[in-house]
């Protein structure tokens, strides 16, 4: 029960950052390799603050706003020098590698004995059960600090989530949508498509960036090596979320990415528990991802095959 | 109304791919006029309708719109004054964006994109309302896809939404082109009855030469990045296509061409 709560929890810190992979990618067309180093920045930042007593709401809203100008770099590297979208994010992550490791001081900071949001949600949580230290839930016995890390994520997420929805529904929202649909349609409507971009990129690595902040405060410590990897994980999100909802309507593809999330980190530690070896996570990883992109065209492949020897 | 002087442009300068496509056009269009613009391929037509939209910026000359002088004006900057409709009918919606979304954005051409709803009940019934009026049945489609759509769908409604914001210009660059005989002739009379209902300014490219004789009150014919004929209302009214195509044949005479090319354009146009 405890690992299932744990990848909930976990899979909703990182629903996230698979929004914000939603938006560059599927909004914005925008192949933005800025996430593996936002991520460790709104965790690097977060942590450090916290650390120098911060309180845990603002740090770790500092640490999404340091992912969001990263990703406003990324943007500007882009639309003002003209250079590839994905070299820029690559850049900009290469860069982010160096800023991480100052911003910490070292590799790693552990949040072991600070106040983090996760230690407050379980003060909140305990003071709402009468200090009772675990709790019985379907006939399993939870621990009050891990559920109420779960309900507090899950509000999060789904602020989130309404926020992003309504925001696209906006002028400002349906012109950034539009950007990513067609550019040339919505410059010959006034929109200037750089602004627009420059505003997604920051958009989307901000909520990453905010997915390392909570992640770090949930595991304790911040590394440099965190975000390894960690856009490949949401992107592979965002495909198990459009294959479980199969619609192009916003609101359900924003729920997709989140339920793809979750239903991916289940997967994962099932995955592990049954014996994968968690040096094989990242290859596996990459591998679904690749099988995921080619399927629909091979699958698509196969049938015209098939039509065309049933009409010979 | 447009005011254009001395405009140049050449691509690829310098490099064996070097294209002269503007060599001096001076054109000045008064307010409320429809200007047919003809051509062959590579006239320069669509390159002058593209350096008013602002597509690229010319090495010379000068473009007015509205007594502002645009020449350097980025290009969605310019869509504040103009309305463009394309040639390719997928260039001018957002296709996996509602017809009310894609509505919606036209009817705040050139205005500041903020924090407010893009679509309400109000402008809804006025999308519904004008849709209806297109006799297209899509009046009830507003939350499709406008990429389901047929391309003579997309073509009239990116031209409803060129002109919902009334433009001080309105750009037609062949946009009819794509679109088979019958879907050409709807888009046609709608473009005369949305150019007429708001006495819009408007530049019209085609490669039509019946469309040429048959539209607007002002002529220009182009060749190789000049303007080489200018037939005003008066004259335009006594043209048909084949005294347009005699004129074709004059300037390809003039430039000692194969007069088998000559053939094969009569039989592609008239």
């Amino acid at each position: 029960m405890n690992l299932l709560l744990g990848s909930f929890t976990i899979g909703l810190i990182l629903s996230l950052l698979a929004l914000g992979v939603y938006i560059s990618f599927r909004i914005f067309n925008f192949p933005d390799m800025t996430a593996d180093g936002s991520i460790t920045l709104g965790a690097a930042v977060a942590a450090i603050l916290l650390v120098h007593g911060v309180a845990p709401i603002g740090a770790t809203l500092a640490g999404a706003a340091a992912g969001a100008a990263s990703g406003a770099v990324t943007g500007l590297l882009h639309t003002r020098f003209r250079i590839n979208g994905l070299l820029a994010g690559i850049l900009v992550m290469t860069a982010l590698y160096s800023l991480n490791l100052h911003v910490m001081g070292r590799s790693n900071v552990p949040l072991l004995s600070t106040a983090t949001l996760a230690k407050e949600a379980e003060t909140v949580g305990l003071a709402a059960l009468g200090g009772l230290p675990t709790l019985h839930c379907f006939g399993w016995e939870v621990s009050v600090c891990d559920m109420a890390m779960l309900v507090f994520t899950f509000m999060a997420v789904v602020v989130v989530c309404i926020g992003l929805y309504l925001f696209f529904r906006t002028n400002l929202g349906t012109a950034m949508r539009a950007t990513g649909d067609n550019q040339q349609m919505i410059r010959a409507l006034g929109v200037n498509t750089d602004t627009m971009i420059v505003i997604g990129l920051a958009l989307s690595n901000g909520l990453i960036a905010l997915s390392g902040a909570l992640l770090a405060q949930y595991q304790g410590f911040a590394d440099v090596q965190m975000g390894i990897g960690m856009l490949v994980w949401g992107l592979a999100s965002v495909i198990i979320g459009e294959a479980l909802v199969r619609s192009r309507g916003l609101a359900m593809t924003i729920v997709g990415a989140v339920m793809g999330s979750i239903l991916f980190r289940l997967m994962v530690a099932i995955a592990l528990r049954w014996g994968l070896n968690p040096n094989d996570l990242k290859l596996i990883t990459a591998v679904f991802v690749f099988v995921a992109l080619i399927l629909p065209g091979l699958t698509a492949k196969i049938h015209r095959r098939k039509e065309a020897s049933a009409h010979a | 109304m447009l005011d254009i002087r001395g405009l140049r442009k050449t691509f690829n300068a310098g490099s064996p791919d070097e294209v002269r496509a503007l060599r001096g056009v001076d054109l000045h269009i008064k307010a409320g006029a429809f200007v047919v613009v003809i051509g062959s391929n590579g006239s320069g037509k669509s390159t002058l309708l593209n350096a008013v939209a602002g597509g690229f910026l010319p090495d010379a000359g000068q473009i007015k719109l509205a007594g502002r002088n645009v020449t350097r004006w980025p290009e969605y900057r310019r869509a504040k004054l103009i309305g463009r409709v394309f040639q390719n009918p997928f260039s001018g919606t957002a296709p996996h964006m509602t017809i009310a979304e894609n509505l919606a954005l036209a009817a705040r051409r050139g205005q500041v994109h903020g924090l407010g709803w893009s679509l309400s009940r109000h402008l809804r019934q006025a999308f519904r309302d004008r849709i209806r009026a297109l006799g297209m049945g899509l009046e009830d489609r507003l939350d499709n896809e406008i990429g389901s759509l047929s391309g003579g769908q997309r073509q009239a409604l990116t031209l409803l939404m060129a002109a919902w914001r009334k433009p001080q210009l309105l750009l037609l660059d062949e946009h009819t082109a794509a679109l088979d005989p019958k879907t050409a002739d709807q888009v046609i009379r709608l473009t005369q009855s949305v150019v007429a209902a708001e006495n819009l300014t408007t530049l019209m490219v085609t490669h039509s030469m019946h469309q040429a004789v048959n539209l607007g009150d002002r002529l220009i014919m182009m060749h190789q990045g000049r303007i080489i004929r200018d037939f005003s209302a008066v004259a335009k009214k006594r043209l048909r296509a084949e005294d347009l195509l005699e004129q074709f044949n004059e300037v390809r005479r003039a430039d000692q061409l194969d007069p088998g090319a000559a053939e094969m354009l009569k039989a592609l146009y008239v």
